[in-house]
Parts: structure tokens; C-alpha cells; sequence
């Protein structure tokens, strides 16, 4: 058998012909980007809005926070707005109560928060409308005002946190702000209606702590928010306000959780940097836990922080700086006595 | 008797096929058959060889689906300290499988006799063309995904093995929900990402197949890869991430990473990680800190907005819905014996069919097959293995072809050796 040798010509057709089928066979799929519809799988809650023009949005959002926005003014942002989705129903009077021990007031039952609220309609939605003053600090203008709308067993929070006179004058944004919201309920089935008064969890049943309250603290009532709450006064009218809650995750961080509450007290906010002029390590339960020691012009603040599966714990007491000072080392005590079994 | 005419004529044809085509002659030879088998011999060895090392995965992907690998010698073999640091190409399955089908094509046409006596030969080439053929376009049109179902409900999409997207989901309007993905070629390519159905831009800034990832322990930075992330479950969570190879062995997790920056014109909008799950994104719920990765909400002109890295996804125009799972062992061991899924398939048109899934007993619809591929009876859920290949045919076909070559070639020998020994049997 022989073969007569083929010309140049013929073997470079022959390669190329080779080339071109490998690389037909080496074509791969061009990527695309792919737009198409499909029935909802989402199942969680929506909630959106369009932010009026002088309002900016705060990228810290934490904890139960959807959104934070601040309003843009010639000083720097001001204000801070929320909003805060509830998978229940939770009880107008307990927010209430939450914010407004934020600004001193005390415990306010049924027939207060009937004196402070009103319903608002807007755009075809009823808001329940709740404005809180500073009553704690004299000459303070400090103003919340809370707009909660319902829907299917849900809540949605909306807190304005501010200046009275700032509130007042952006009212208008507020309101546009809470028209332009898409609230709708959840799929996934939810929570029934939290008790508005649930008992602190002195023996808690699935494996929170326990601990031992000094015996002249005040049981005050707990909340859905609050595990435990307590109050301690002197004979001179002064008086502190002690707390118990748990979250699920880190709340944001020790960072944001310190400032916000030194932003409470009349102090300025600390960078992650100089967090240690306020925090320092504990044992709590053979736990590392944060201590956060802070005291402003007027009031004070001790808390510790602890993270527990997951989960973070804060024992806060705050209010009158000489009698926080008295009650230092029964709260120390109390930190000590903490059980998570 | 075939005439010398018929002779003259037969030769004449491949004469005259050997002129037309003499461009094909040096492609047809017997040498460069034989260098092409001996090549892929030292193909499949040192493929095997590196198994071991890359796993089965990275093993097909570097030497079989590709033009050429680079092999270096194993350390631990004889003069590996020195020998180990030369590289050295080896042709890879491409390369060999192309110019094996072209080198059989060429003698197909310019060596062998068209003729019923060689007819068995030329099915039997035949065949192995297709097969080589038909390899090949598996390789570029099969895809391997995966469908998990938990018992009792049902699933309407699958998942690729390999390869991730970014999903963006418009969950606003009530019923219907707009998915805009963008795939990993594109993710690897980088840049900023325009398209008319987002009403933001996306700027690929990290993206991996693999990495580490952790809670930033306090008091320490996030790593290089999450310093500028400041929004979502990245941020929330305080994630640190690392880049790492992809793993390619069987029982390597990859999770993928992706920090992207989101424009509205020119303003941020901010900047997230995502990280996908190589079991499927819906694994993150199972840990509460990480349980947005599924869903990070991002809302912009009053739209909801929901994104996450997942692997690819295909969503079918039916379902199948999981009613029981049942798995046996080998008595005493834990090797399975039988892993079995009770099924309805609900298609279009409101038909349905019930179904038992099983080992080699596969469910064939609408082009795919669900293979019985994993199982967890405790947790009541079934994972097929789903794949389409729309040349599954042609190995079958070849095989069949190659069979009947053969068949008619031992034949064709068979019958004139009996006719020729009963010729010369006859008493003279």
C-alpha cells in the first residue's frame, strides 16, 4: 500500500479543516443574563417606601429594624425614623412603655395612652398615632412619635425619634413617608397574640437563666420586650429603672447597642476605637460577657452584655447618677448571682 | 466471480476518492491512529494518577475536557524531587477525541472499499464514529442538576452541581415574583452590570467559588475581601471571608462568594456579601445568624427586593410533589440497599402521574431523568439526581451498529471458510 505525499496546499486545508471541527466541538453556552416570572415563593412579609427627598437612610440598621432613616438638614442628619415589623400582634400600651422609659416617663397604663394617641387615616389606612414627651429631663423638647398599623395579626412600627420642633415641621414628610409604605402580612403562619403582661422569667422554662434581685428592687411590670423589669428609688424622688431582655442574633453589634444607649444619657456616641472608655470584659456564669459602665451629666448607665447560644442578654440599669452610684455594687450582686444552668 | 471489470470498477472508486480528496490521505493514516490510542492511553493513566490528587471532578475537567493538561511528575515517584517541577502537556480529550474522529472519517472516505464483502468493517467504524461522536456531544449538551424535595411537599425547579447565580427577586406584587439572575461567567468577568431589568446597577467586586468564612472575632478587622461591605447579613453578622481553591473531590463544599456594590445612576446604594450554600441556599435558615443569606431585603422605589448567590437554577413547567421516603440497609451495615421515593408528577394541564423512584429505576419526563440520589429518611427528604442529555441515544445506537458489523464480518469469513473447506472436502 502506498501513498503519494500531498502538496502544502492540501495539508494546510486539511489542518484547518481538523482545527475548525475541534473547535465546533469546543463551543461552549454563552452566559445570560435572565429575566422570567414565577409564582410568589416568598413568604415572609413586605414592607417598602419611597423616602422623601430630605430624608437619607442609615446604614446601621439593627435588631428588629427593616429601615432607619435620619432627616438631612444644613447641621447634619437628625432624627432617626424606624421601621419595625412585629410577626404579632403586640399591644399598643407595651410599646408605649418601651419608648417612653426611654424619655423617663413612668409605666402608663390603658386610659393614659388614650390621652396621647389617636387614629390617623392616611391614604385609606388606619395609623394609631401615639406622641411621647421627655418628662425625665427638664427643659428637654426630646419627642417620639409612633405610628403602628395592623394588618392580619401583624404589626408595623414606625418611630420617629427627635426634636419636637424637627417632628413637628417634617409631619408632613412622616406622613408621606408612611403613605408611600407596601405593608402586607406573611404567609408563614404567625404567633398568636403576645400576653400583654407575660411574668419575668425568674426560672425560665426552656433554659433561660435565673438570678437573685436585690430585695428593695420594685417589680414593675414586664412586657413583651422585657424578661424582667424593676424599679429602685430613693426617698429624694430619684430613681432607676432595671431591665431584662434577650434577642435573637447580636442586635447589631456592642458598638451600636453601647451607643444608643449612651445617646439615653446625654452622651455622644464613641468610635469602635475608644468603645473601651465604656466597656470591659466580665464572667458572668463562666460566660465572657461585657461590662458597660457609663455616666452622664445627669444619669447613669450599668449593663452587661452577654451572648448565649446564639442569643444576646442584656441587664441594663439606668436613671439617676447618685443612685446608680448606691445601687452599683447590689447590680454588680445581681450580675453575679445569673444563672444559665 | 466478481469480473475484472467489477474490479477495474471498485478500484477506480476509491481511486477516484483517493484523487478528490487527496487532502484527507494524510489524515487517514494507520500511524497517527495508533500515536492517537497510544496517546489516550497515557491519557487515562495519568488522569487516573491525578485522581487521587484532584478528584474525579477535576480530573475530567483538566484533562478530559480540555485540549491539553499539564501533568507534573508525582513527587513521591522515583526522581519526583527533581522531575516534579518540569511540566508537561498531555494531550487532553478533546484533543485526542476530535483528531481520532477526523482520522476515522479520513480513512473511512479515502481507505475503505464501499463494498458488501467489507460492509462489516465499515459498520464497525461506523460505530465507533458515533460513539466518539456521540461522547462528545455529551459533553457539551448534558447537564447534572439536582432537585430536593422534603416529604410532603413538592419542588418545581433544579439545581446545576456546579456553577452559582445571582438572583435578584422583586417579591412586591402579590402572586407573581420577578427573578433576574445573572450568571457565573459573567460574576467571574466582573465589572459593572447593567441591564433594563434591574433598576440598579451591579459592581462585582469579589467574587470566588470557595472560601472560609467566620464571625470577625471582636477586637480584630474584617478581612481584605468585606472591608467595604456595610450592608446586610455580611455587615449584621460581622462575617470575615477568606478566598479558597475550589474543592474539586466528591465530597468537597464549596460555598461561593460574591461582595458587589449596588448604584442607583451614580449614588451607592451600599455593599453586600452573599455566600451560596452547596446544598442549596435553604440551608441557611437552619442557622439563625446566617438565616438572610437566603433572602437579603434590599428595598428601592418602593420595591422589595430579595438577593442571594445560588446554584444555578432551572425551574420546570411541572412539579413533583415527595409523599413518602423509605430507605433500606444491608442487614447490620450501613451500606444501602434500596432507596426508594413515592412521587407525583403534576404537569401541565393539571395531569398527574404517581411514581416510585429507586435505584436504577429512574423517572423519565419532558426530556430528563430523575435519578434516586440521595436520601434522608430521618429528615424526610429526597434529592434526585436530574439529568439531561439528548444524545443519551447515541452510545446505544453505536453500540447496536458496531455489533451488526461484526456479526456480518465473522459471518461473511465464517461462510467462506465453511464453503472453502467443503469445495477442497470433495473427492476428486
Amino acid at each position: 500500500m502506498s501513498f503519494s505525499l500531498p502538496n502544502t496546499f492540501c495539508l494546510t486545508r486539511a489542518l484547518l479543516t481538523a482545527l475548525s471541527c475541534l473547535l465546533l466541538f469546543s463551543c461552549g453556552e454563552e452566559a445570560e443574563i435572565r429575566s422570567y416570572e414565577i409564582p410568589t415563593e416568598y413568604t415572609g412579609p413586605v414592607v417598602t417606601w419611597e423616602l422623601p427627598d430630605d430624608w437619607g437612610e442609615n446604614p446601621d440598621i439593627s435588631g428588629p429594624m427593616a429601615g432607619s432613616f435620619h432627616v438631612k438638614t444644613d447641621l447634619g442628619p437628625m432624627g432617626r425614623i424606624g421601621v419595625m415589623p412585629f410577626r404579632e400582634s403586640v399591644s399598643s400600651v407595651d410599646v408605649a412603655n418601651m419608648f417612653g422609659m426611654e424619655l423617663g416617663q413612668s409605666r402608663m397604663d390603658e386610659d393614659d395612652l388614650k390621652e396621647i394617641s389617636e387614629m390617623k387615616d392616611i391614604e385609606g389606612r388606619n395609623f394609631e398615632w401615639i406622641r411621647l414627651q421627655d418628662t425625665g429631663h427638664e427643659g428637654s423638647t426630646r419627642t417620639i412619635l409612633l405610628a403602628l398599623y395592623r394588618n392580619k395579626g401583624e404589626t408595623w412600627l414606625f418611630p420617629f425619634i427627635g426634636d419636637r420642633d424637627l417632628i413637628n415641621e417634617q409631619q408632613k414628610n412622616f406622613e408621606s413617608f408612611l403613605a408611600s409604605t407596601t405593608l402586607r402580612a406573611g404567609e408563614v403562619e404567625i404567633r398568636a397574640k403576645a400576653p400583654d403582661l407575660p411574668p419575668p422569667p425568674a426560672h425560665d422554662q426552656h433554659g433561660g437563666p435565673t438570678w437573685e434581685i436585690p430585695s428593695h428592687w420594685v417589680k414593675t411590670s414586664a412586657s413583651s420586650m422585657r424578661l424582667a423589669s424593676y424599679e429602685v428609688k430613693d426617698d429624694n424622688g430619684s430613681k432607676l429603672d432595671f431591665s431584662v431582655t434577650s434577642f435573637p442574633g447580636d442586635v447589631g453589634g456592642t458598638l451600636a447597642n453601647v451607643n444608643r444607649w449612651l445617646g439615653q444619657i446625654g452622651i455622644d456616641p464613641v468610635e469602635e476605637s475608644s468603645l473601651s472608655k465604656y466597656v470591659s470584659p466580665i464572667v458572668l456564669d463562666e460566660k465572657e460577657a461585657h461590662l458597660v459602665v457609663a455616666e452622664g451629666d445627669k444619669d447613669s448607665l450599668y449593663a452587661a452584655i452577654l451572648m448565649v447560644d446564639d442569643r444576646s442578654w442584656f441587664f441594663k440599669i439606668t436613671g439617676s447618677r447618685e443612685l446608680a452610684r448606691v445601687e452599683k455594687p447590689n447590680f454588680l450582686n445581681f450580675l453575679e448571682s445569673v444563672c444559665f444552668h | 466471480m466478481p469480473t475484472s471489470k467489477d474490479k477495474k470498477k471498485k478500484k477506480n472508486t476509491l481511486g477516484e476518492r483517493r484523487r478528490k480528496f487527496a487532502w484527507l490521505v494524510p489524515l487517514a493514516s494507520i500511524n497517527l491512529t495508533l500515536t492517537l490510542l497510544s496517546l489516550s492511553m497515557i491519557l487515562v493513566f495519568v488522569a487516573t494518577l491525578e485522581q487521587v490528587r484532584i478528584g474525579i471532578r477535576g480530573a475530567l475537567a483538566e484533562y478530559f475536557e480540555s485540549m491539553y493538561g499539564i501533568w507534573h511528575y508525582p513527587e513521591q515517584f522515583w526522581g519526583g524531587d527533581f522531575l516534579n517541577a518540569i511540566p508537561i502537556p498531555i494531550p487532553g480529550g478533546y484533543l485526542l477525541g476530535g483528531l481520532l474522529i477526523i482520522n476515522l472519517t479520513a480513512a473511512y472516505i479515502t481507505r475503505f472499499q464501499w463494498t458488501g464483502k467489507k460492509m462489516g468493517i465499515q459498520l464497525i467504524h461506523l460505530g465507533i464514529i458515533m460513539l466518539l461522536v456521540g461522547q462528545l456531544a455529551t459533553q457539551a449538551m448534558q447537564e447534572e442538576s439536582r432537585m430536593q424535595i422534603n416529604k410532603g411537599e413538592s419542588s418545581n425547579y433544579i439545581e446545576r452541581f456546579h456553577g452559582v447565580e445571582l438572583a435578584f427577586s422583586d417579591v412586591t406584587n402579590p402572586g407573581t415574583q420577578k427573578v433576574v439572575t445573572i450568571p457565573q461567567n459573567i460574576l467571574e468577568n466582573g465589572g459593572t452590570i447593567r441591564t433594563a431589568d434591574l433598576p440598579f446597577k451591579v459592581q462585582i467586586k469579589h467574587f470566588g467559588v470557595n472560601c472560609d468564612f467566620t464571625v470577625t472575632p471582636e477586637g480584630s478587622k474584617r478581612g481584605a475581601i468585606v472591608q467595604e461591605v456595610n450592608r446586610g447579613v455580611g455587615q449584621t453578622a460581622n462575617l470575615t471571608v477568606s478566598e479558597k481553591e475550589e474543592d474539586f473531590s466528591s465530597e468537597g463544599l464549596n460555598f461561593g462568594y460574591l461582595v458587589f456594590e449596588l448604584f442607583d445612576g451614580t449614588e451607592s446604594l451600599g455593599t453586600w456579601l452573599t455566600l451560596a450554600h452547596p446544598g442549596g441556599n435553604h440551608w441557611w435558615k437552619e442557622s439563625p445568624k446566617l438565616s438572610d443569606l437566603a433572602f437579603q431585603p434590599i428595598r428601592h422605589e418602593g420595591k422589595l427586593w430579595g438577593v442571594t448567590l445560588r446554584s444555578e437554577r432551572e425551574y420546570l413547567p411541572y412539579s413533583i410533589e415527595l409523599l413518602d421516603v423509605e430507605n433500606e440497609f444491608y442487614q447490620g451495615t450501613e451500606i444501602p440497599f434500596n432507596f426508594e421515593s413515592d412521587i407525583v408528577l403534576n404537569m401541565e394541564g393539571n395531569q398527574s402521574r404517581r411514581a416510585l423512584v429507586y435505584m436504577n429505576t429512574p423517572l423519565r419526563h419532558d426530556g430528563k431523568t430523575f435519578y434516586q440520589y440521595q436520601m434522608n429518611a430521618a429528615a424526610d427528604y429526597t434529592v434526585f439526581q436530574v439529568i439531561r442529555n439528548p444524545s443519551w441515544l447515541v452510545p446505544y445506537i453505536a453500540c447496536v451498529l458496531v455489533s451488526i458489523g461484526l456479526l456480518w464480518q465473522f459471518s461473511f469469513h465464517l461462510v467462506r471458510f465453511l464453503r472453502k473447506n467443503s469445495n477442497s472436502a470433495q473427492p476428486a
